[in-house]
């Protein structure tokens, strides 16, 4: 099969690897199988794939750790093919591998399976190298450490682009182990990170390197970051973050707007850095890029939590032309809280051009209320809001209401509600309906929170509008609003500010109008005083039973089953029963079929309270 | 609990059980069928063997109806969906879901779009469940031969491991009904009209249980178009013709009708009128083929047989609330 002219038979028999190899035994897989695999490393790139994936599974197959050394001839081989979906494969079987192989291996074939890759003229063999290396340096013995510490950083310097992206890549890696293995002494005037890493990161996010490379700096300035505390190091990598924001390179800027978040949150506890670092952020925000814009306002709240105790230099808001970033940190002037100066951003980008970057924006804009606090918030981050509020995008709006909740937390319902309500008021007719169903969701909590009587006069015949909407989601989440505001304010409120309404639409030549009718009142009516639900509701209901449409009239019997279980049981046997049964002989089998199930349900119910 | 409770809660148990036995097996196929909707409104796609008891069902009912088949209003008729699975939920969201809202669907559930197994399984669903609710006329995509060009027996191999399901499904739309008739007045179909037929009783005398034709009146309904020029045409398709004014009017005069609804073409605004309101074109899949950019409609005729239409966007992607967070790796 493995010989086979035909590619997916062989690429079948490289996936059933680990069978063969429990058919022939520990002993045979390791003598015959695996040595005649090595030989058929020159196969379609499938097969190799294929195989590549096997051998990572097959350290039981050849007997555990202590033989998994058989598996890496082949591997070897397959680290150093052209593909790299099969050297990805390759690399994460070699890992598997590794990890199984007890120590004094481990130290012998496969740290110098390592060097060989790192030392072979081809380049994907040391692009395999770099992938791996960083991983493997702790295992070591004091005296590979050092060599294969030297091999990595020949690979950061390598001449093809590829082996320094993933030496790049892996350079984070390598500083925690390093840090790990050697202590913080290494961190030191002298010691391994600052001769040897910190000058390879330097050279690393160079701008002599290609994009690829540069994408790494951010993540890479992240781990410098929390492995270290050393003041004197921190002025040597701080420049080289605050200059990725000065990037060439959009996609190099984007991936230090993603990841801000981290930079902040790693060089937190160094004093000063937030001076350089908070007004680089603010660059980003104003990237010329709107991808870089986005990126970088989704981080917004989490660089206000992360640096949430600093106090900085408050500088003039939209300066510009602030290029060299670093005369921010010596200014003496006053100075304010981070997330009081990020708000003030918060103003400038509700008039950015790119809908993406202020629906983000409108994302994340109210979890800054939390962080400022009450007094600021209504200071600088209500106006905003009210702004984003009007916003010509759907979108933007929508953001912005869903996420109400966390600036409702900290002003409270009653202040939101009055710079909110034209706003809001404008939103429940909007064109969209997702925007109008965001309103309805939150109107409960509203009501709640207005008042009885302000709601009764602002927001009670929106309610009964949504019951009339085109669209059907409106409609039902417009009888769940009704059941909620009848629970809220009570029995008398709904007959007076509710059911006049309902009666009518009950009347609507559409039958899905007259069906929301019905829906209300079986939903209304179970938190409603039972008593006044019976005289008031449950005849509407009953009304309803001889509508000419079907529809209706399974409606109807649902709505019973829904509000029956409040009723008296006398109530129960003279005006609910008989028109189940009534509509129990529908000429319709659905109409039977829910008759059928309310009375089942009522009979039980009614059943136990007898 | 004490010990001496659990007897006592077994015995309830199975009390409940042989009551459950001696129900009708009605209700069986009921929770059969309310189990298999309920899997399909969440996108998961039937197991085979579900599918096989599905269209053995589906085929008693369709078989009972008419090559015209009779639908009482009120009813919302819609266009094409094309397998495009989260827009038909978007399109109970804004019609209301069945039994509530009743259903007329003019065909084209399968093909172009990626998830035409869970399209059609659950309208199929929905027509055994609610037989006098929901009705399902076929489209000119419900044929092994087109299905075998445009996805759907692609998209069932790779759910199924095999054309099993591809096969039951396509042996069952021979048995869908090629027209419907609103209330003696709304003449519903999927294509539209054929030289070859005059009237609505010519429709009823077809042998409709085949595989589509590729001429003769039965492909003429499934595949063709209104045109702006009168009389008849040949048709760009390939199959069906063009008709013009003057055949829709007197078609329709002859009939009784007060107007053809059809689907098959797409629409920006997602309903178009033409033939000075003697026929509409109704599509029902937004942003066809995800790059369309156009609006989709559906028709709600009421009981006095007034049409409104309602129109709408594309579903919002799942997980993704309404803005990529990320840049895909691909723009990196």
């Amino acid at each position: 099969m493995f010989r086979g002219d035909d590619v997916s038979a062989r690429v079948a028999a490289a996936n059933r690897l680990e069978a063969v190899a429990t058919v022939l035994g520990e002993q045979r897989t390791r003598e015959e199988l695996l040595p005649f695999l090595t030989d058929g490393v020159d196969d379609e790139d499938e097969v190799l794939l294929a195989l590549a994936n096997s051998l990572g599974k097959m350290i039981p197959s050849v007997g555990g750790g202590s033989y998994a050394q058989s598996l890496l001839p082949p591997i070897e081989l397959l680290l150093m093919v052209e593909e790299n979906t099969v050297r990805d494969a390759a690399t994460a079987s070699a890992s598997l591998i590794a990890s199984a192989l007890p120590d004094e291996i481990f130290q012998d074939k496969y740290a110098s399976m390592l060097t060989r890759l790192a030392r072979k003229e081809w380049f994907t063999a040391r692009i395999s190298s770099a992938g791996l290396i960083a991983n493997a340096y702790p295992r070591l013995t004091q005296t590979q450490q050092e060599e294969h510490l030297k091999l990595f950083a020949e690979l950061c310097q390598d001449d093809t682009p590829m082996v320094r992206r993933v030496a790049a890549q892996n350079l984070g890696i390598m500083v925690e182990n390093v840090v790990q293995v050697a202590g913080r002494c290494s961190l030191e005037e002298g010691g391994v990170v600052t001769t040897i890493l910190i000058p390879l990161y330097e050279t690393l996010s160079s701008n002599e390197q290609p994009d690829s490379v540069r994408l790494q700096t951010t993540e890479n300035c992240v781990v410098f970051g929390r492995v270290m505390g050393n003041l004197t190091l921190i002025q040597r990598l701080l420049p080289l973050i605050v200059a990725t924001i000065d990037d060439r390179s959009w996609r190099v800027r984007w991936t230090a707007a993603a990841k801000f978040a981290d930079v902040i949150n790693a060089y937190n506890p160094i004093p000063g850095a937030m001076d350089a670092l908070i007004p680089a952020y603010e660059k980003l925000l104003q990237d010329p890029e709107a991808e870089v814009r986005t990126a970088a306002t989704f981080n917004l709240a989490k660089v206000a939590q992360g640096c949430e105790s600093m106090i900085l230099p408050m500088t003039a808001v939209g300066a510009e032309g602030d290029d060299d970033v670093s005369a921010a940190a010596n200014f003496t002037g006053e100075r304010v809280a981070a997330a009081e100066r990020l708000v003030k951003r918060v103003t400038l980008m509700t008039e950015d051009d790119s809908e993406h970057v202020r629906a983000a924006l409108a994302m994340v804009a109210t979890e800054l209320a939390p962080i400022l606090g009450r007094d600021a918030t209504i200071t600088h981050l209500v106006p905003p809001i009210l702004l984003l509020l009007r916003d010509a995008a759907s979108e933007v709006r929508l953001n912005l209401i869903s996420s109400l909740e966390s600036l409702n937390k900290v002003i409270g319902v009653d202040l939101l509600s009055q710079s909110l309500l034209p706003a809001i008021l404008d939103l429940a007719q909007d064109g969209k309906w997702r925007i109008r169903l965001a309103i309805i969701q939150q109107t409960p909590l509203l009501a709640e929170q207005l008042g009885k009587d302000f709601f009764t006069d602002k927001l009670s015949s929106i309610c009964v509008n949504w019951l009339g909407d085109d669209i059907a989601t409106i409609r039902d989440a417009a009888t769940r609003n009704i059941k909620e505001l009848t629970a809220l304010f009570g029995t008398d409120w709904a007959c007076d500010h509710l059911l006049p309404s309902i009666d009518e639409i009950r009347q609507n030549s559409s039958y899905l109008r007259r069906l929301t009718a019905v829906q209300a009142c079986g939903r209304m009516a179970v938190e409603m005083d039972p008593a006044i639900a019976q005289t008031e509701v449950l005849p509407l209901i009953l009304e309803m039973a001889t509508d000419t449409v079907a529809n209706i009239r399974f409606n109807v019997a649902q709505a019973l089953g829904e509000m029956g279980t409040i009723c008296d049981p006398n109530v129960y046997d003279q005006q609910i029963h008989p028109v189940l049964m009534l509509l129990h002989d529908d000429p319709d089998r659905d109409v039977r079929f829910f008759a059928d199930k309310t009375s089942l349900r009522l009979e039980e119910a009614f059943a136990q309270k007898r | 609990m004490t010990t001496s409770d659990i007897p006592a809660s077994v015995r309830t148990n199975s009390g409940n059980n042989i009551g459950e036995s001696s129900a009708s097996s009605t209700d069986k196929t009921y929770n059969d069928l309310e189990g298999w909707l309920s899997k399909l409104s969440v996108g998961t796609p039937l197991a085979e063997s579900e599918v096989k008891s599905l269209c053995d069902m589906a085929r008693e009912t369709l078989l009972n109806e008419s090559n015209v088949q009779p639908v009482p209003a009120p009813v919302t008729v819609c266009g094409d969906i094309h397998g495009q699975w989260h827009d038909l939920m978007e399109l109970f969201r804004i019609g209301g879901s069945a039994p509530d809202t009743n259903y007329l669907f003019m065909g084209d559930y399968v093909d172009r779009g990626y998830y035409s197994v869970e399209t059609v399984s659950m309208l199929v669903c929905l027509k055994v469940r609610y037989p006098d609710r929901v009705f399902v006329l076929r489209g000119n995509h419900e044929s092994r031969q087109i299905t075998q060009v445009y996805g759907f027996y692609d998209e069932c191999v790779r759910k199924y491991g095999s054309a099993n399901v591809w096969k039951l499904f396509t042996d069952l739309f021979d048995y869908f009904p090629l027209t419907a008739l609103v209330e003696h007045s709304v003449f519903c179909l999927h294509g539209g009209l054929s030289p070859s037929i005059d009237t609505l009783d010519h429709v009823r005398q077809l042998d409709r249980v085949q595989e589509v034709p590729h001429e003769g009146p039965m492909c003429d309904l499934l595949w063709s178009d209104p045109d702006d020029r009168s009389g008849w045409g040949i048709s760009p398709r390939g199959a069906g013709f063009t008709f013009g004014m003057d055949i829709s009017q007197k078609y329709n005069e002859k009939n009784g009708l007060s107007l053809v609804a059809r689907a098959h073409q797409l629409v920006m605004d997602g309903y178009n009128w033409s033939h000075e309101r003697a026929v509409v074109t109704i599509f029902s899949a937004p942003n066809y083929c995800y790059r369309c950019g156009n609006q989709a409609a559906i028709m709600e005729v009421d009981e006095q047989l007034n049409k409104t239409f309602l129109q709408f966007d594309p579903a919002p992607r799942r997980g993704e609330p309404h803005l990529g967070r990320k840049t895909p790796e691909y723009f990196l």
